[in-house]
């Protein structure tokens, strides 16, 4: 019961509270309505403040004042790093103004922006190198030449290793693994190595003789080597095996025109009533003819053609 | 070591393997081809490696700092405060992450990360496993650790004895309390010099978690006895200690030698002279025998720094000898902290100064030092103070210094307190024995300000060698570092400028007089700014004995402008001012009013000489009327100020 009625006590002076507060409020408004504000759009300064002057703190001249002309730039630039206008001791200038030279190395963000060598001198590189040597194995002596490399390790492995600066050290282009080997040292001759070359389609570079096998239908590299590996296998016993139906193959078949088999030696000797190997000049004629029809008509393949036939015909050259 | 840009980093290395594989395919190979085997490396070799061509760069703050001229720390506050900010900002980012943790779910590191991962937090509700102790013992996080096993408990869960030991032996090594976690060096780095004082209290927390785990333990393995000795003995709680120990001895428990160890170095608390001392570490010691335990690298410790501690200089250097030789014969090689503990008992305030640290010395030369034991880090800072209070040789501090910095002997210096000592005294013993040239090229340059910050004191002991040695060039430096080290306003740093800067006058040459002018007027404007930060620092006003001073080194360089100003403050302030500039100053500011044609102010300065009662005062007014040609006025005044100058000018040339 006390507690009641001291919680309505409570209450009730916070109402009492409140509405002296309103009636204060209400009472000072005509007063406040006599001073006018005004807008004040150009910023007069009404009184001026005082200020604390900015402290300013003690600072050194930039650290290149200090450095000896014999220091050892490899410990004052160790590693890679943006630019710095009071580490690096040199009047470097970088950028374009229309008037006037290009702006010094201070507050030049251009000199930020791009990569620079500064931790790789020559001298540091040096010293890197010989530091790094203990890990490093002398190239086998047997191997002098270039040949003997491809002769001994005639396939070429290749994949890469990604590291980022970030937590992962996953990558998923580090799966990838190309393998390179000359068509050549599989030995396969003739129709092997037309299926080879079919079944390798725009992988074999015909300049170079170079087979590029690359894999990475797999999440790993290992597997990838491995699918690679397995690749190589399959195509060179593929091109070995002979199928039944590859006997069945055909005129219509044939992927280039070769004349002892086409229509053109057997007309060429009805022509002339012999062998093809009796006729006189017949040569020329054949290959004017397989070059007519492998590489297309132009006006050189014809002009061959021409000669050819007005030739083995007998008949006199056309005059130029 | 590297300073990796901000830049996000992505190289890429190729790697490309000739394989022989389709060798059989291609002509037989008619010679052996032999690849020589790879050479095996760590991880980090490589990183290693180029990590050695790297040498110091003297110009260049340490690598925690940023290398930006206003992000270099110079003075000994910058340095902790620079680097404290940063771990703040570190602290920070851990706070967020374990306020926030939800937002910390993702796991973008492959492999995951353990430190990136938000920490578990454990309550009364929180489901907990037995793994969860085991982790939590195994990272040492103490009171999540006490948390997940009074859960256990009461979830009525089996909690193997080996795992309840782990937790023991962890609850009484942190005194259960959470530890300091790694990741904050520079907390660790900068914390230790509070440390110290409390080192002798009693710290041990009676009843608390550790005692009530040993008490409920259902078996108390010999182990468990071990543990909670160490534990009271590390914290001092030596009474409860004993007990337990004189318990086991009881129960024929068998202790290890770790536990008498830790008994044997709380000796000192447990008796109080020296022979009472020294019995009970030889009891201690053939209870060990009869226990057959092989006493360790602790053990020698232990003894020694029992014997440190010790009243009795004569006697604990004799025990001190008899305990390495013994140790000697066991085959246990003593550690630096074994010998700085040797140089406590032989380099005593009282006593003949011995020369044992040269044999230390030649035992630990040369050689790269692990650390094996926690003193270990205190035997450069102890040999660097022996070598400096008690020895004074300069071979000798050069050689400890080589060692400090042979292989990666630095680990072992401690913490920045220990180091700023260690610099202190390396810093003053050669201050007083070099010759100031080899002082100042060889250690002041190379030191200062990036791996040592000299204390007031010791910057008075420069300025002080400089002015005996005359080697004034230096002072303009010594000035701007003065004002770097936040010591310019300390009045006596001030006042060894200011003297070795007009004391020396002979060896002055134009290039040095302006310069002085430059720092004297440095000094001036530092004081005369009134709304300057600085002087709320300034626990004096400049006297007049400084203002004479500077008054003096802005005269000798025909600053007259410069000149006026520092003597208006003096004519102006002459109630507030204290003490007199003297007359020297004076008369050189009066012969540079005349050469520069300013009568007016020669007059002003003459009055100024007369209210302090210089009797110079009459000469000057004669050798004024002399080189110029004074109008009625300026004739009237000087005769008002110095009497009849026709007389005192016939007296002067008479």
């Amino acid at each position: 019961m006390l507690s009641f009625s001291r919680k309505i006590d409570k209450t009730a002076f916070r109402a009492l509270e409140k509405h002296l507060i309103l009636a204060y409020s209400t009472s000072s408004e005509p007063q406040r309505e006599e001073e006018f504000r005004v807008l004040n759009l150009k910023h007069v300064k009404g009184q001026t403040v005082q200020r604390r002057s900015v402290r300013k703190a003690e600072i050194q001249p930039p650290r290149t004042t200090q450095m000896p002309v014999d220091q050892d730039w490899g410990n004052v630039w160790p590693g890679p790093r943006s630019f710095h206008p009071a580490t690096v001791p040199l009047p470097i200038r970088q950028g374009y103004t229309p008037t006037g030279v290009a702006p010094g190395k201070y507050a030049n963000a251009e000199l930020m922006k791009i990569p620079n060598f500064l931790h790789l001198t020559p001298p540091v590189i040096k010293r890197q190198c010989e530091a790094l040597k203990k890990f490093c194995t002398p190239w086998p002596k047997a191997l002098d030449s270039d040949e003997k490399c491809e002769r001994f390790f005639p396939l070429e492995v290749a994949s890469s290793d990604y590291c980022h600066s970030s937590p992962t050290i996953r990558d998923p282009l580090a799966r990838i693994v190309s393998v390179k080997f000359k068509l050549g040292v599989l030995g396969l001759e003739g129709r092997a190595k037309d299926k080879f070359l079919r079944l390798v389609g725009e992988r074999y570079d015909e300049q170079t003789d170079i087979v590029t096998i690359v894999t990475d239908r797999c999440p790993l590299k290992k597997q990838n080597y491995d699918y690679a590996m397995y690749l190589i296998t399959a195509l060179y016993h593929e091109s070995l095996n002979v199928e039944p139906w590859e006997e069945l193959k055909s005129e219509a078949d044939m992927e280039v025109y070769i004349w002892e088999n086409n229509a053109s030696k057997t007309s060429i000797e009805a022509l002339f009533g012999k062998e093809a190997k009796e006729i006189e000049n017949v040569e020329q004629y054949s290959q004017a003819v397989v070059r007519y029809m492998n590489e297309g008509e132009n006006q050189y393949t014809v002009e061959q053609y021409g000669d050819a036939v007005r030739k083995i015909l007998n008949l006199p050259p056309v005059p130029r | 070591m590297m300073n990796i840009s901000k830049v996000a980093l992505r190289s890429r290395v190729s790697r490309v393997k000739l394989t022989s594989q389709l060798a059989g395919l291609a002509t037989t190979p008619d010679e052996k081809i032999e690849i020589p085997k790879r050479v095996p490396r760590g991880p980090t070799d490589i990183l290693r490696a180029l990590e050695s061509t790297v040498g110091r760069d003297p110009t260049a703050a340490h690598y925690k700092y940023h290398d930006d001229p206003y992000l270099i720390p110079l003075s000994n506050n910058g340095k902790r405060v620079f680097a404290l900010s940063q771990e703040a900002g570190r602290k920070a980012a851990h706070w967020i992450r374990r306020e926030h943790a939800d937002l910390f779910q993702h796991r973008e590191a492959d492999p995951t990360i353990e430190a990136f991962v938000p920490p578990m937090v454990f309550d009364e509700k929180s489901e907990v496993a037995v793994t969860d102790l085991q982790k939590l013992i195994k990272t040492a996080q103490v009171s999540d650790a006490v948390v997940v096993y009074k859960l256990l408990k009461e979830k009525g869960a089996e909690v193997a004895p080996e795992l309840e030991q782990g937790l023991l032996e962890l609850v009484c090594y942190q005194n259960c309390e959470d530890g300091l976690s790694d990741e904050f060096i520079e907390e660790k780095w900068f914390k230790q010099s509070q440390k110290g004082k409390e080192k002798l209290r009693k710290t041990w927390k009676d009843g608390d978690f550790a005692e009530q785990l040993f008490m409920n333990l259902p078996n108390k393995t010999p182990e468990a006895y071990c543990a909670i000795i160490q534990g009271m003995a590390k914290y001092y709680q030596v009474d409860r200690a004993v007990q337990l120990f004189e318990e086991a001895q009881q129960n024929n428990i068998p202790l290890n030698t770790n536990t008498y160890n830790s008994l044997i170095s709380a000796v000192n608390i447990m008796k109080e002279s020296f022979d009472l001392r020294w019995s009970l570490v030889a009891q201690f010691l053939n209870q060990m025998k009869d226990a057959k335990l092989k006493p360790n690298l602790g053990t020698l410790n232990a003894i020694l720094a029992a014997l440190s501690s010790m009243g009795n200089p004569v006697g604990a250097r004799k025990y001190a000898l008899m305990t390495l030789s013994q140790f000697r014969e066991l085959g246990i090689e003593p550690s630096l902290g074994s010998w700085s503990l040797v140089l406590n008992t032989f380099y005593k305030d009282r006593g003949p100064v011995s020369t044992i640290l040269h044999d230390i010395i030649n035992l630990v030369e040369n050689k790269e030092h692990q650390i094996r034991d926690l003193k270990d880090v205190h035997f450069f800072v102890t040999a660097m103070e022996t070598c400096r209070f008690y020895l004074n040789d300069v071979s000798l501090a050069k050689r400890i210094d080589r060692l400090l910095h042979h292989g990666e002997n630095y680990n072992l210096i401690g913490d920045s307190y220990k180091e700023s000592v260690y610099y202190r005294h390396y810093f003053a013993l050669l201050c007083a024995n070099l010759p100031i040239e080899e002082f100042m090229n060889d250690v002041y340059y190379k030191l200062i300000p990036h791996i040592y910050v000299p204390e007031p004191a010791l910057m008075a002991e420069v300025l002080n060698q400089v002015d005996v040695n005359g080697a004034i060039e230096y002072v303009p430096k010594l000035w701007s570092d003065l004002v770097i080290f936040d010591h310019a306003h300390r009045e006596n740093l001030i006042e060894m400028v200011l003297n070795s800067m007009t004391n020396n006058e002979e060896l002055l040459t134009p290039e040095l007089n302006e310069k002085f002018a430059t720092v004297g007027w440095d000094i001036f404007s530092r004081f005369d700014d009134q709304d300057s930060y600085k002087v709320s620092r300034m626990k004096v006003a400049l006297s007049g004995d400084f203002l004479g001073k500077i008054l003096l080194l802005l005269a000798r360089n025909k600053e007259f402008e410069k000149a006026c100003c520092v003597m208006e403050k003096l004519d102006r302030n002459q109630q507030s001012i204290a003490g007199v500039p003297k007359v020297e100053a004076l008369d050189k500011f009066v012969d540079l009013c005349i050469e520069e044609k300013a009568p007016s102010r020669a007059i002003a300065c003459i009055q100024y000489c007369v209210d302090c009662g210089y009797g110079e005062a009459n000469a000057m007014a004669v050798r004024l009327h002399k080189k110029l040609t004074l109008d009625e006025v300026f004739l009237d005044k000087l005769t008002k100020i110095v009497g009849d100058i026709s007389l005192a000018g016939a007296k002067d040339s008479v």
